[in-house]
């Protein structure tokens, strides 16, 4: 943490490969989560880009009281946002399950994934802030700044998630068990 | 940690990602297009704290300047406290009245009358003495 503010020091005060160190600590972790943000690989990457650049050109303005990754995050929801509000606008939700670039991922690893059943089950924010806890271990305070979220609806909502991917979980096994 | 949470980490890590060195560089390339404007948005927003006070400054002397000149500049017209009678009906024409007047002189009685007044005032003015111990 004491190495990413000198780094965040030096690249407030010009130095391009501070920041460049930032982001690369953060390019893979950010690109998973876009990942199940956006439609496509290449949403997610646009959106990548399109968050370190804004996160370069307002570096003055970051508040060290938030947590850097915090105030990524933000930025990296925002992006997301607005990229899937072109494709929806321009040429019509193109979402197909076969290009979800999430499910690629996954189907790489070729393991059985609890976060395709949250997409499946869960909203969008209620993904994000469900990742935001258990994949990025942040705390309440933190998701509800990135969401721009009430820490009680961060709350409430973290526990419906618990409940539903609990159940999902249940399910999977009792399902390995029926057929295994 | 429990089952869920743990799971759901280790799923998180388990999403295979890899950021290209084409990606890399394309990052790379745009930030360095950024950095070269980035300079100026800071400067602006970056201003020694002399610049606003020097500012701040202008502005005070500059509101000064403003209301000696209005003050100095100024002429207060003075306006008749009466203003002339504007008759449409030419003094010539105004036939003039001879009024048959003669001065009062002052009788018996009234002057009799005017030293029991004056009486009356010095008793009054004699009574309020005492009563104020004079």
């Amino acid at each position: 943490m004491t190495d990413e503010l000198h780094l965040i020091d030096a690249a407030k005060a010009g130095s391009a490969k501070a920041f460049a160190d930032l982001v690369k600590s953060y390019q893979v972790r950010l690109l998973r989560f876009l990942l199940t943000r956006c439609a496509s690989h290449a949403d997610a990457e646009d959106a990548l880009q399109d968050t370190f650049i804004a996160a370069f050109r307002y570096l003055h303005s970051y508040d060290p009281r938030w947590r850097f990754s915090t105030w990524l995050y933000r930025i990296a929801i925002r992006n997301a946002h607005k990229i899937r509000q072109e494709n929806v606008v321009e040429i019509g939700d193109l979402s197909d399950e076969e290009d979800d670039p999430l499910l690629h991922c996954i189907a790489a690893s070729e393991t059985e994934n609890l976060w395709v059943s949250a997409r499946r089950v869960l909203n969008d924010d209620v993904f994000a802030a469900t990742w935001l806890r258990y994949a990025e271990d942040m705390s309440i305070n933190d998701i509800s700044k990135a969401l721009d979220r009430s820490d009680s609806w961060t709350k409430v909502n973290l526990l419906r998630a618990r409940k539903a991917l609990d159940a999902e979980m249940n399910r999977e096994n009792n399902g390995k068990e029926a057929y295994g | 940690m429990d089952k869920l949470a743990e799971q759901l980490r280790d799923d998180a890590a388990r999403i295979d990602v890899r950021v290209s060195d084409e990606f890399d560089r394309r990052i790379a390339a745009s930030l360095e297009a950024v950095s070269h404007e980035v300079p100026k948005s800071q400067r602006i927003r970056q201003r020694p704290a002399a610049f606003w006070w020097a500012s701040s400054l202008t502005g005070v002397a500059a509101a000064l300047v403003l209301i000696s000149l209005i003050n100095t500049h100024s002429q207060v017209e003075d306006v008749p406290l009466v203003s002339p009678i504007t008759s449409p009906v030419s003094v010539a024409t105004i036939p003039s009245i001879d009024w048959k007047a003669e001065s009062a002189m002052l009788t018996q009685p009234l002057k009799r009358e005017l030293e029991d007044l004056q009486a009356d005032l010095k008793k009054a003015e004699e009574k309020v003495k005492k009563e104020i111990g004079l």
